[in-house]
């Protein structure tokens, strides 16, 4: 018997099963398709790679600003090799997690895995079906693009993020329903290749979560770039006969032919077809239930990433992965969720980690709030790239900093320095005499802290 | 020869000053007049300059332990200079005023010394945790870290808290509220100065305060009338406080009682006014002194008041800019307060508060006017002189505003 399976091989299984391999147990993985899930295959991996094309694009056609000349009618987007860049990359990194999960000697076996009892499950490859007996089991079956009520997606029309990154060509007209991170990650890709894109969101601004100041920067920039954006709209009818969309913006009903309508109005954890009533697993449309060891209310089983609800991102499911198998190794860890990034890949990039300044407003009332723009940051003016800036939010007793956003190049890595901020449970006064290196957009950063004391140099 | 740094008295009641920051470490060179430390003592904060070119020797003092005025705090001399007998003479001689210093700071340990430094290196906490735990004066070795090899996190501080709190408490509503909304600030620099001084300052005189309004309805049609011409030509603002503080110079001079110290069982009057301006600051007050004021015009008094004002709050007042008043005036008008009774503000005898203008009908003649009060509140050293003369010389203030020409000549 198996000490431990895990179900399902995305950021959240194969961190599991790494870990609990490492502690002596013998893994063993179940994984219905490719091993890397949802992030390697059809998320962050895939979608990364097609940015960075775009942005290569973007930036050779601005060449001149920095002075040099291109017969620039010659630069062209072979899409055929944008895509193969993409799969080279993602197989190199499945690859990688194969050679993972040899070296760690867990045994990977294929199939769609349900529970039978709480120590047995069904594993269905094809029209086989094999039973594996366990005595833990961690569930990380990831999750599933929502789809419209009325209407399904067809994958000739109404498209999926997955398929989306596999078009067969650059669309010249694309809707993207849902103004959240994955819709915006979308609507800069394909625009800066060309396409024309047309984003309706229901909320009021882009990236709800995020705080308005910072979604707007995006929202000019998506513009500046050729993209409709219809906030305050909802969709009311999808006619995939003549690709067109209606959606109601202001009490006006707008009508929108396009090549793709990509619906990207979240993720669903992916609950259904695991045997969950069988053994009596709590869970919810929004996921399984879980405690702060990510163990469900079957102590032998536990549950962690996507499937779980919350924040559905891969490196929570690193940590979550991580906190389940420890847990079930017997370690005593519990989830630390105070400082996980957010980062939102889009030109420009966007990043924060804590509290945005409403949510700060609310549990503190009144805060300090440091700002510094990449206008005036040598860095960002040297490549052409000062649109943005950092934001600082910082508790007033005991100036502990609360909450950091970046909207601007680079943010996705700069967002670290405040990861560790608030991971470290900084405050301001730590962090005064911190030197940034010069010229670096770190700078940014270090002026915003300056600035929320009152003491910014440089503005 | 090395040049000795000494905590320089500030005040004739400072104790005890305390160096809060030191800019140099020994070996650092200095050229004269570079700030080579911080100190605070009474209600001051100032930067103490080097007093000539060279290199720090040795500090004696050590950040945030209090120490008597008079005590070489370092030494600046040449590189490589040895310390002369004299020197370190002069060391023995400080010896036992450090050992007071000592004392004095065993018994009452500033929140940041040497001991909870020590402290520091041995506990691994996060720095919000720290600063939650020292607030609430949680000893922060007993509590126990969840954190990454056992740190200290701020959401084990704030378990501590919580349970800290349920136990204290039976579970009345009204306890748990008291519990929770409990905060504890510590009572140290400005404040501690100010709380001690202003405690002292009621228990060693015998304070009284009177009240009066002033009719500044002429005064302030006065003010708009001039105030452009005073702009342009001065550069200076004119203010409403600026024709009080005249008033005051004027009529302390008329009531050389009130211009007075109370000093060891001696009444001290004096000739010239040095006139104190309480400035409210973020953490606390403090009073810059405007030297001779009765030998300035009005308008060289708004002028001296707008800069010792502003030097206040940029915290680039001198220590020399902060003593030998005789007489002070504390304005709470801008809060909307009316009346109240000003603390003297030791040794001097008397202190003029300055409330709220407020608009009232009031006849002149048989004709209902719309006139404007501003209310004054003077407290005054019963000790040194009794209730009739203090209310002549708030009198004479009042009839000063009154007639608002005379301020002008
Ligand atoms: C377009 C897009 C872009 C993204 N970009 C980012 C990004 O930049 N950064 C970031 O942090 N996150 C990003 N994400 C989110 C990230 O991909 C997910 O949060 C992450 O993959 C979740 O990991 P997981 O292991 O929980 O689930 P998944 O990655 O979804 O893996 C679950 C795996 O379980 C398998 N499985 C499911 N059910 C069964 C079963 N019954 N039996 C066997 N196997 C099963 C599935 O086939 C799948 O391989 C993106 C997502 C998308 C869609």
């Amino acid at each position: 018997m198996n000490n431990l399976v895990v179900i399902g091989g995305g950021p959240a299984g194969y961190v599991a099963a790494i870990t609990a391999a490492r502690q002596g147990k013998k893994v063993t993985l179940i994984e219905q398709k490719d091993l890397g899930g949802t992030c390697l295959n059809e998320g962050c991996m895939p979608t990364k790679s097609l940015l960075a094309s775009a942005e290569t694009y973007e930036k050779i056609k601005k060449a001149e600003q920095f002075g040099i000349t291109l017969p620039l009618e010659q630069v062209k987007i072979n899409w055929d090799g944008v895509q193969h860049h993409k799969t080279n990359i993602v197989k190199k990194l499945v690859q990688g997690i194969g050679y993972l999960m040899k070296k760690n000697s867990i045994k990977v076996m294929k199939g769609e895995a349900s529970f039978l009892t709480n120590h047995r499950l069904a594993v269905r490859n094809e029209n086989q079906v094999e039973e594996v007996e366990a005595e833990q089991f961690i569930i990380a079956a990831g999750s599933e693009p929502a789809s419209l009520p009325f209407s399904p997606f067809d994958g000739k029309w109404i498209i999926h993020s997955g398929q989306a990154m596999s078009l067969p060509a650059i669309p010249s007209s694309l809707l993207i329903v849902g103004g959240g991170v994955i819709g915006c990650e979308f609507a800069s890709i394909y625009s800066q290749m060309g396409t024309k894109v047309t984003i309706v969101e229901a909320a009021e601004q882009l990236l709800p979560g995020e705080d308005p100041d910072i979604a707007f920067t995006l929202r000019e920039e998506l513009e500046k770039k050729g993209v409709a954006i219809y906030t305050s709209s909802s969709l009311t009818e999808m006619q995939p006969e003549d690709k067109t969309a209606l959606f109601k913006h202001k009490e006006e009903l707008h009508e929108l032919q396009s090549d793709y309508a990509l619906i990207s109005i979240g993720r669903k954890p992916r609950v259904l077809g695991l045997g969950l009533e069988k053994v009596g697993i709590h869970f919810s449309k929004q996921g399984i239930d879980v405690n702060e060891h990510m163990q469900t209310n079957i102590p032998n089983i536990y549950a962690c990433g996507d499937v779980v609800g919350g924040i559905q991102l891969a490196h929570v499911a690193f940590h979550e992965g991580t906190v389940a198998a420890l847990h079930a190794c017997g370690k005593d860890k519990n989830v630390n969720y105070r400082a996980v990034p957010r980062c939102i890949y889009t030109h420009p990039e966007i990043a924060s980690v804590g509290m945005t300044e409403k949510q700060a407003r609310d549990a503190y009332g009144d805060i300090r709030v440091g700002e510094f723009s990449f206008t005036a940051n040598g860095k960002a003016m040297i490549a052409n790239e000062s649109v943005g800036k950092v934001k600082v939010i910082v508790e007033p007793q005991f100036n502990e900093i609360i909450g950091l956003s970046i909207v601007g190049s680079h943010a996705t890595e700069l967002i670290g320095q405040g990861t560790i901020m608030l991971h470290g449970e900084l405050t301001t006064d730590v962090m005064e005499d911190f030197i940034a290196a010069h010229p670096t957009l770190s700078e940014a950063i270090h002026e915003a802290l300056l600035h929320s004391a009152g003491q910014a140099v440089h503005s | 020869m090395a040049a000795e740094v000494v905590m320089p008295k500030l005040g004739m009641a400072m104790k005890e000053g305390t160096v809060s920051t030191w800019n140099k470490k020994v070996g650092d060179s200095v050229s004269k007049g570079d700030m080579i430390a911080s100190i605070n003592s009474e209600k001051i904060e100032m930067e103490i300059e080097a007093p000539q070119d060279g290199v720090i020797l040795d500090i004696l003092v050590q950040e945030d332990v209090g120490v008597p005025p008079g005590t070489i705090i370092c030494y600046v001399g040449k590189p490589n200079e040895q310390l002369t007998e004299q020197n370190s003479s002069a060391n023995e001689l400080q010896a036992p005023k450090n050992e007071v210093a000592a004392a004095v700071s065993l018994e009452e340990p500033p929140a940041n010394a040497a001991p909870s430094k020590k402290r520091k290196e041995t506990v691994l906490i996060s720095p919000i945790a720290r600063k939650i735990a020292e607030s609430e004066n949680l000893n922060v070795e007993t509590i126990k870290g969840t954190g990454p090899k056992g740190r200290i996190t701020k959401a084990d501080v704030e378990k501590v808290l919580a349970e800290r709190a349920s136990e204290a408490s039976p579970p009345s509503v009204e306890r748990d509220n008291l519990a929770i909304n409990k905060e504890t600030l510590p009572v140290a620099g400005m404040r501690k100065v100010i709380a001690g001084r202003m405690h002292n300052s009621l228990l060693n005189s015998a304070q009284l305060t009177i009240n009066m309004k002033a009719d500044v309805t002429d005064l302030l049609s006065l003010q708009r009338e001039i105030k452009d011409v005073i702009q342009q030509r001065h550069k200076v603002k004119i203010s409403l406080t600026d024709f009080i503080a005249r008033a005051v110079v004027l009529s302390l001079q008329e009531h050389k009682q009130m211009n007075s110290a109370y000093i060891d069982n001696e009444i001290h009057l004096y000739n010239h006014v040095h006139l104190g301006m309480a400035v409210a600051l973020e953490n606390g007050l403090v009073v810059p002194v405007i030297q001779h004021a009765e030998k300035m015009s009005l308008v060289e008094l708004a002028a001296e008041l707008k800069t010792r004002a502003a030097n206040a709050r940029q915290g680039q007042l001198s220590a020399d800019r902060m003593q030998g008043s005789t007489f002070t005036i504390t304005n709470l008008g801008a809060y909307g307060v009316e009346y109240f009774t000003p603390v003297l503000n030791p040794p001097e005898t008397g202190i003029l508060g300055v409330g709220a203008t407020e608009d009232v009908p009031m006849y002149q003649g048989d004709e209902l006017q719309k006139r404007n009060l501003l209310p004054l509140s003077l407290t005054f050293d019963h000790r040194v002189l009794d209730g009739a003369p203090a209310a002549n010389f708030l009198g004479t203030i009042k009839q000063y505003l009154e007639q608002p020409i005379l301020l002008l000549l």
